[in-house]
Formats: structure tokens, sequence, C-alpha cells
């Protein structure tokens, strides 16, 4: 939070655009897709596991949708088809990774490179059009004419995530899984269940954020997701959730999504050529992680 | 009979070659088995191998290392971006940047204690910006004469970055087998506690292990960037999926300790045989996607459960209680007399 203000303070400075209440909301919207994406991320991260196939499920739930919304389904249920399509990688996943113990790193690459060879073959590598003009009020709207359905979405979403987190007993088993899985084991989480669900639940959100996209774009794009894999853990940890395990929460996620949407919007203010972006980009990684390591270390 | 089929068994890289080559062979016949396919073949092979020796040698060592594709990509871009210096400076600052990355890796892993996969996809984000910044996202080209000679002459029938290639994985068989650091990698690799209380200084093997992968990384760029005689931002693109596969069904394990040069050279070449033939077939690239992905999930499967049952085997012959389990793991630093 502080690293937030502070950067909010900066860009005060350096840009006179940036503290306009259009520019913070923009920020906000952008920002939306990635954050959805890296609350089901969070997820995992909670349980010390990570999905890399959320930035290609982007790319999938919005052709599935739109897909299908072309072959005659209504709009709604276009929406429940392209979750599931998520809830079925997330359930691929979770079988594989629970049922073998494979390096769910690993494992998510391999079905991340599956997802998007499924969404090429789908679309024949050519581009579709959603035929309904409402698809786009999802991720072009606003509430109010102010802020953005996408946001909305998000921070509901998160509130939503948060709750569970703290109050429900699934909840509260995830940071023991994440801490010693051993452990909850032992101590009679039921630990494959819960894995299980949170693969799901990562799915279901790169999903969710993949209807935004596709409802942005108004089309369909195979790889609109890519780099999300890693942007999503960079702002989960950047919030202040261990990559170790057992340490987090879906509101401290919210704030490593704005801080980061904050400093992309802050170099392209400043204007950085997008590929020097990349560079920051790997370079806050390798700091924010250096950080998390090190608070480990001193724990113990 | 018994032991030789044993023997076999643990040459499931040579296997697989063999049984890809022998399928297409037959079924695909001249077009495959053409001299200038093949010679094709092996040359993608040669210029591939070194890497993926690289991410085999990373593997055996404990770690994985996810940059490789991009220290190629950049280093394709030097070797030829710093040609006006003359080709042995480009070549060798080439090589010199793998060894800088490999060094960084190696001291995120080895010090400041990151995960290696985690450690290393953040120096890939920062090396491929580096290139994309460096050839300004578009493809550089400047050769001095003789300069393509590496990646792209044949000496004979047969290409020179084949003979390379193989004297590489020659030498580094040797050093893998026969000399201290070589032994060091496969102790750190299985036991990074027990290495460390036999005396092995475990973060100096980790960091010369990354180091010798961001070397050889390089000199892929660079075979390759000889043959194309350009380097342009799509090289090396998924090559660290793709090397992760090759030395997994060469013999490497995720979980370290495991594998070998030679294995990862054939590893590689049922990889490109399978590719090469998947072409030749007029499979469309999205299945050929699919196929790869496919294949590194069941290689990182079978090797889980591999690993699963070595556990499993260990556990009966000292059968460890609830306490042993639930005590911390010392990790080397903190065990031992004197703090590494």
């Amino acid at each position: 939070m502080v690293l937030l203000a502070g950067l909010l303070v900066v860009g005060a400075f350096v840009s006179p655009v940036f503290l306009t209440p259009n520019n913070l909301l923009n920020i906000l919207g952008s920002s939306s897709v990635l954050g959805i994406v890296a609350l089901g991320q969070c997820v995992l991260i909670l349980t010390k596991k990570f999905d890399m196939s959320v930035a290609f499920m982007v790319g999938l739930s919005g052709i599935v949708a739109i897909m299908v919304q072309n072959a005659g389904v209504a709009l709604g249920l276009s929406f429940v088809v392209g979750l599931l399509a998520g809830a079925l990688v997330g359930l691929m996943n979770g079988i594989i990774v629970v049922a073998t113990k494979a390096n769910p790193f690993l494992v998510t690459l391999g079905t991340s490179t599956l997802v998007y060879a499924l969404s090429l073959s789908i679309t024949r590598s050519r581009t579709f059009s959603s035929p309904y003009e409402d698809f786009l009020v999802l991720g072009t709207g606003r509430l109010w004419e102010t802020i953005h359905y996408s946001s909305v979405l998000f921070l509901t979403l998160a509130i939503l995530l948060e709750l569970v987190f703290r109050y429900t007993t699934i909840g509260r088993s995830l940071y023991v899984i994440g801490s010693n899985e051993r452990v909850a084991h032992l101590s009679g989480t039921r630990v494959t269940r819960t894995v299980l669900l949170t693969f799901i639940t990562s799915g279901v959100f790169a999903a969710t954020a993949g209807l935004v996209m596709a409802s942005r774009n108004g089309s369909t794009v195979a790889n609109s997701g890519v780099g999300m894999d890693f942007d999503s853990i960079i702002v989960v940890v950047l919030g202040g959730t261990s990559l170790f395990g057992g340490r987090g929460g879906a509101l401290r996620t919210v704030a490593g999504v704005l801080i980061f949407g904050v400093l992309n919007n802050l170099m392209v203010l400043l204007g950085f050529p997008a590929v020097a972006q990349q560079i920051v980009k790997g370079a806050v990684f390798l700091l924010v992680i250096w950080i998390d390591s090190a608070l480990r270390e001193d724990k113990r | 009979m018994k032991s030789i089929l044993s023997a076999l068994g643990h040459q499931t890289a040579l296997l697989t070659f063999l049984g890809l080559f022998l399928t297409f062979a037959i079924f695909l016949g001249s077009d495959f088995t053409s001299l200038g396919n093949l010679s094709n073949v092996t040359r993608t092979l040669a210029i591939t191998a070194p890497l993926v020796m690289g991410q085999a040698i990373v593997l055996i060592s404990g770690g994985i290392d996810i940059s490789v594709g991009a220290t190629m990509a950049m280093a394709a871009a030097l070797s030829i971006g710093l040609q006006h210096y003359g080709a042995v400076v480009s070549v060798g600052a080439a090589i010199a940047f793998g060894a800088l990355v490999g060094a960084a890796n190696g001291l995120l892993v080895a010090k400041a204690k990151i995960v290696a996969f985690i450690a290393t996809v953040g120096t890939m984000s920062i090396v491929r910006g580096m290139m994309l910044v460096y050839t300004d996202e578009g493809s550089i080209s400047n050769t001095v004469p003789g300069f393509g000679f590496w990646g792209g002459g044949s000496v004979g029938p047969i290409p020179v970055p084949f003979i390379l290639s193989v004297s590489l994985m020659l030498v580094l068989w040797w050093l893998l087998r026969y000399f201290k650091i070589g032994r060091e990698m496969y102790a750190v690799g299985g036991n990074k506690e027990t290495a460390y209380l036999a005396g092995v200084a475990v973060e100096r093997v980790q960091v010369t292990a990354f180091v010798w992968c961001g070397m050889l990384a390089s000199v892929s760029g660079v075979l390759l960037a000889s043959r194309l005689e350009s380097a342009t931002p799509q090289i090396g693109v998924n090559l660290e999926l793709f090397s992760i596969a090759a030395a997994v069904i060469g013999g490497a394990s995720i979980l370290g300790g495991r594998g070998g040069a030679v294995g990862a050279f054939f590893g590689l070449a049922a990889l490109v045989i399978l590719t090469n033939g998947m072409n030749l077939l007029g499979i469309t690239t999205y299945y050929q996607l699919a196929t790869n992905a496919v294949l590194l999930i069941v290689v990182v499967v079978l090797d889980a459960l591999r690993s699963n049952r070595a556990k499993r085997q260990s556990l009966r012959l000292s059968p460890r209680t609830v306490e042993d389990e639930l005590t911390p793991k010392r990790e080397p630093g903190l065990g031992g007399p004197h703090p590494l």
C-alpha cells in the first residue's frame, strides 16, 4: 500500500494527466482483466501451486463463447459455456497434478500450449465476431457512465474471494495446505478435493477474464491473454502473497494489480518503448520475489 | 539376455529415436531418407543440441532453466550485431553474455534462494526484452564472409555444426563422468544436504551448472545465427519447454541427480525427427503444437511417477515416522557447523 501511494505521488509529479480521475479509472479498467486472472492465480499460490495455462485460457473462453454464439446459442448461455471450458481445463490440470504429484508449473505450461493449440484449431486461425451488440457492454460499458463494468466485476470478485478466504472452512484450509500439505492431510483437511477445486477456480476466473477480454475486442483472438501467466504471478506476489504458500489474500492482490497497472501507465505516459517495459517488468518481478524469499528466510 | 534388456531399458531416448526413425523411414520412404532431408534434420539437431545439453546439466544439478531460449536469441543477435569488430569478438561476446546470464541465474538460485524456475522466468523476461530492444524488434543481418560456415557449411555430406555438437557432447560426457565438478553436479542434484555434508561446495556447483547452460545456449544461438546469417526475434521462442522435454526423454529428471549429455542429445534427436516426420506428413502447425504439449505433459508425468516410486521404495527401506515428516527439513547452510 505504501508502494502504491508512493507511485501515485511520483506519478502526479512526472505527468499532469496522471492524477486525473479519468486516467485513474482507465488504469483500473484496463487492469481488471489481468486482475481477475490474478485472483484465480492467487487461490492457487496460497496452496503453493501455479497455473501457467491461464494466459491462453483467456483466449480460449472468448473463442468458445463467440463460436457458440455464432452457432445460435443465446448470450447468457454462451457465457456459461465459456466458463465451463475454463472449469474443464482447470479440472484437467488439477487431476494431473493431484494424481501424479507432478510439478504444477511444468504440467500447466504443457496444458497452456495445448489450450493454445485447441484455440487455433477451433478458429482455424481466422477471426470471428460476436453476433450480439450487447456482448460488447461487459468489456466496454461503464456503470453510471463512470466506472467500467469490468472494474466492478473485478472488485466484486475480489471482495467475495476475500470473504471466502477469511470466513469459510474451505478458504481457511487453503492456508493450511499452503503451509504444510502433510499437516493439512493429517489434521483432516480433504487436500485432494480442495486442490482440485482451486485449479477449477483458477480456470473459471481466467475464463471470466477471457469473456471480458473478448467483449472488449468484440472478436476472437487466440493469444489475447499472452503474458498474463507471468504477469498474474507478478501482481499476486507484488500484493504480498508469498510464493511459498500459506500467506496472502485477495485484497492484497487487488493492491498488487493496481501497483502494476500504475507502473505500466506511468511507463506509457513517460514514453517508454513497449519492449523496454518488458525489461522493467522482469526486474520488478525478480526484486519482489527476492524480497519474498528474504522475508521467508528471516522468519525461520 | 535379461541384462541386455535392462540396459536397453535405461536408453529410452535412443530407443524412441530408433523407433521413430524406422517408422518414418518405412512410411515416408525416400522423402524422409533422402540425403537432403537427413542433412537438414542433422543440422537442425546439431544447432539446438548444445542448448538441450545445457538444460540437461542444469537439471542434473537440481535446477531448471527457463531463460535458455531468450539467451539463445540474444546470443544470436550479439554474434550478428557486433560483427564490425570481427567474428571472433562477436562470437566471444555472445558466449560471454551467455555466461553472464548463467551466472545471474546461478546467483539468484544459489545465493538468493529463489526457486529455479521462478528466478529464470524473471531473467528470461529481461533478456528477451534486451534482445527486442537491441534488434529493434526486427531481424538483423550483417555477416562477414566465412561466418556462415560454422552453422551452414558442410564437410563432405556432414554438416559442420553436427561435427561441433558431437564433439561438444563427447567433451561434456567426459566432464560429467570423470571430473570432480561433474560428479558433484549429480551429488548436488540428488540431495543437496547430503552433498553439503559430504563437503561439496553446493552453491559453487549450482552456479557452475547455470553458467555452463548459459554458455551452451549461446553456442546454439551463434550456430543458428551463422546458419541463417541473421537474427530474428522469433529465435528460441518455446524452446524452454522443448529443451526440458528433450532432456527428460534423454534420462534427466525434473527432480535432479539424473541424466547426461549423450541422453539429452538423443532425446532431442527423437523430438527433431518427430517434428520433421509431422512436417513431411503435412500435419498442420496447431496439431504439431498440441502433440508437443501432450508430449511435455506425458514426460513430466512419467518423471513424477518414477520419482514417486523411488520415494516409496526408500521409505520402505527406512520407515519414517509421522514425526520425521513433520520436522522441518534442514537446508544446506542451516544445518552445518559453518554457514555456507
